[in-house]
């Protein structure tokens, strides 16, 4: 049974009206079925995935996709949640806040998703989040990193599973001004999440005693990196600090390791995710972050690359990365919410989902991790690695080189940024 | 105060790249009045085509076994900027004969159906090649670095800098030298009257068209080991080809030409003066020029102009 507040209500009846009056006919994503139900069964749950399959982040948000399937699956193969079968429905967003905004808004108005799943970039996040706050819709931001996805642009129906710029800066800018130097050059890619993350880095690097030196914005979609590789030559920085994402990092690391330039100065990359270096380890350069590795040599570990493994043998990536282990545990957690509160009524859910704790071993990470109630962000272990110059087989790219606390990354500005709603100005539903 | 010397420097080799980009575009509008959106898809053929032979594991493996592989590298390379052009030449016959039906009819049904190739040929990409992204290794004779100016330098850059300039003299000598140079530019002009001479124009649209497409190809092979190769890399060339022409003027070899080492001067020097400028630079530019010159810096009447 459908139970919707006014404001819900008005809203759908509004978007879809104006939507049947502007004759949206368009078709995207996977086909729509009509589906009869069994007497006695009960409706499914349906989950919107707005996940990128082009642009910029399409790689990465396949991955993301994957991960986010496998948790369903799961559920699925268990009886669903809540004695309820889910359902998915997925569509490229592109990885442009335009496109994710109106399939956010199709996926809650048209499709009834009363749950919204994936994110790589940062205004992507942003856009699907503006969107679902209108409703109560929750929202899973699977893999975008900006440190403003728990500061600024937080909500309270918005829940943030990827570590963040800030939290992998902490994790290697006071090591490396005392191990490398204190002069700093940034390169940051030219959006939220470049400037949020290079702001979060300059701010550690100078509480460190260190000094900036340049910050070079670089505009998303550069394919020639070379004005910048001269500069940084001329600067004679000790440290260079990247916030580059997507393909941009990837003809950077191409052209940094052509010059061999990835030995002075020190490169510090704050994340890279798996997709974008899959069948490139040779390009890996300096020291990165990352959130989970498939060699970790933890429990549980192995047998959760053998599902992954088994689930996608014919895929493009033999084996998980970060950006799928987001995908699934991001997903995973949102169904035991539901379980535990019984209900989909969004604000129970929503409580359940800001109590979250789970154990080391059920993360798969050396530490225990924990959803933090006043910025939505899980905190949890961060990983900096470099390249493995002696791997085991083809897919062992990392070496990791040290692993930091959740207390010891977490992000200090995010909750003086942060200001989530009261829950009695959710909209709320129940589907 | 930053030593301008290589920024300057650092320019024109872009320029030269962007206009070894172009070159294949640029003679298909300037010859045929077409615009070819599929241009870019083509380039990243040509790429993927040079990553079967030159190697690593590929999915199409099971076809060439270890043919290509037995090789030593430099020649694998040679063989990809032979091979790959002439397989993307057959392509852009085919998309020429597909183009026929728009010949003589407003523009847009070219543009179009190119445009449709283009999101054909990138998803066959995606089909045969998978998402992941490749780099294509080269010799190590033109690997590596070099120091000028006590700063590192990519020889590779260089070498690719040297093969487009090679490759703008070398189409320039075709279209301006030769007979068949002579043919296509007057079949471009007043297309009744080559018939009436006995030319057969239908197929000089078709070399026209793979010599082009054989350059889009070439320009990918050239570039694919500076931005790696990616479905979607095509995107990344027909945005600045498509620039330097209209900047440079439709129609016209050496406006094309001019405008790809004034754009690549632009994008280095704001690259290191102003960075968050550099890929809006060239935008800019485009504006100021057509702003006061409509037709670019050195164009004519043209296909855009219909």
């Amino acid at each position: 049974m459908t139970k919707l507040i006014t404001t819900r209500r008005k809203f759908l009846k509004g978007t879809a009206l104006s939507a049947a009056l502007a004759g949206t006919g368009t078709f995207f994503g996977p086909w729509q079925h009509v589906r009869v139900l069994a007497q006695g069964q009960k409706k499914p749950i349906k989950l919107g995935l707005t996940c990128d399959a082009s642009g910029q982040y399409g790689n990465s948000g396949q991955d993301d996709l994957r991960g986010i399937r496998l948790a369903i699956d799961e559920f699925n193969a268990k009886g669903g949640v809540i004695g309820r079968k889910i359902e998915w429905i997925t569509a490229d967003t592109e990885t442009t806040p335009a496109t994710a905004s109106r399939i956010a808004e199709r996926f809650i108005t048209r499709d009834e998703c009363g749950f919204l799943i994936g994110a790589l970039h940062s205004g992507v996040a942003n856009a699907i989040t503006q969107v679902a706050a209108k409703t109560g819709t929750i929202y899973m931001n699977t893999n975008s990193s900006a440190p403003s996805e728990a500061g600024e642009n937080c909500s309270r129906v918005k829940f943030v599973w990827d570590g963040n710029g800030t939290n992998f800066s902490k994790a290697t800018v006071k090591a490396a001004i005392q191990s490398v130097g204190k002069n700093w050059l940034l390169l940051t890619n030219d959006y939220v999440w470049g400037h949020t993350t290079a702001n979060a880095t300059k701010g550690l690097v100078e509480a460190s005693g260190g000094k900036i030196m340049d910050n070079l914005l670089v505009p998303q979609n550069t394919r020639d990196f070379t004005s910048y590789l001269l500069k940084i030559q001329q600067a004679k920085p000790d440290v260079v600090a990247t916030a580059i994402g997507g393909d941009d990092l990837k003809a950077l690391r191409t052209q940094v390791a052509q010059l061999k330039l990835d030995g002075k100065p020190a490169w510090i990359n704050n994340q890279q995710d798996w997709p974008d270096i899959w069948g490139a380890p040779e390009s890996l350069f300096g020291v990165f972050g990352t959130t989970w590795y498939h060699k970790l040599p933890l429990p549980g570990v192995a047998e959760f690359v053998k599902k992954w493994q088994a689930a996608y043998k014919d895929g493009p990536i033999p084996v998980p990365g970060n950006v799928s282990y987001n995908g699934y545990m991001a997903t995973r957690e949102l169904l035991r919410a539901i379980e535990r509160a019984g209900t989909t009524n969004n604000i129970a859910v929503i409580k359940q989902l800001e109590n979250i704790k789970v154990s080391a071993a059920d993360r798969m990470q050396h530490y225990d991790a924990y959803m933090d109630p006043t910025t939505h962000q899980m905190q949890q272990t961060i990983y900096l690695a470099r390249r493995n110059m002696k791997p085991a087989d083809t897919t062992d790219y990392y070496e990791m080189v040290a692993w930091a606390e959740p207390k010891d990354a977490t992000d200090d500005a995010a909750a003086g940024k942060c200001k989530l709603v009261p829950y009695e100005q959710v909209p709320t539903f129940e589907l | 105060m930053i030593d301008l010397l290589p920024h300057i420097l650092n320019g024109i080799t872009l320029g030269l790249l962007f206009a070894l980009i172009a070159l294949g575009f640029m003679l298909i509008v300037g010859l045929m009045e077409q615009i070819n959106l599929a241009h870019g898809s083509l380039f990243a053929l040509g790429a993927y085509i040079a990553i079967v032979i030159v190697g690593g594991e590929t999915v199409l493996s099971p076809f060439f076994g270890d043919f290509f592989k037995l090789m030593p590298l430099a020649w694998r390379y040679v063989a990809a900027l032979l091979i790959a052009p002439l397989v993307v030449a057959i392509v852009g016959m085919g998309v020429e004969f597909l183009m026929r039906r728009t010949y003589a009819k407003d523009p847009l049904f070219g543009l179009l159906l190119t445009f449709g190739i283009a999101m054909v040929i990138e998803e066959g990409i995606r089909g045969v090649w998978g998402t992941r992204d490749y780099v294509l290794q080269v010799p190590s004779s033109i690997s590596g670095g070099f120091i000028f100016q006590d700063l590192i330098w990519s020889t590779y850059r260089f070498y690719a800098a040297g093969f487009a300039a090679v490759a703008i003299g070398l189409v320039w000598l075709v279209i301006e030298k030769t007979p068949y140079g002579a043919i296509i530019k007057a079949g471009a002009h007043d297309n009744e009257m080559v018939r009436a001479l006995g030319i057969n124009l239908s197929r000089l649209r078709l070399i026209v068209f793979a010599f082009g497409t054989s350059l889009a190809a070439l320009a990918g092979v050239i570039l694919a080991p500076i931005w790696g190769i990616r479905p979607h890399m095509g995107v990344d060339a027909v945005i600045p080809a498509f620039l330097v022409i209209v900047l440079g003027g439709i129609g016209s070899f050496w406006g094309a030409v001019i405008a790809s080492l004034l754009v690549g001067a632009l994008v280095g020097l704001t690259g290191a003066y102003a960075s968050e400028w550099s890929l809006l630079s060239m935008y800019l530019l485009l504006i100021a020029v057509t702003t006061v010159r409509a037709r670019g810096l050195f164009g004519k009447k043209s296909v855009l102009e219909v």
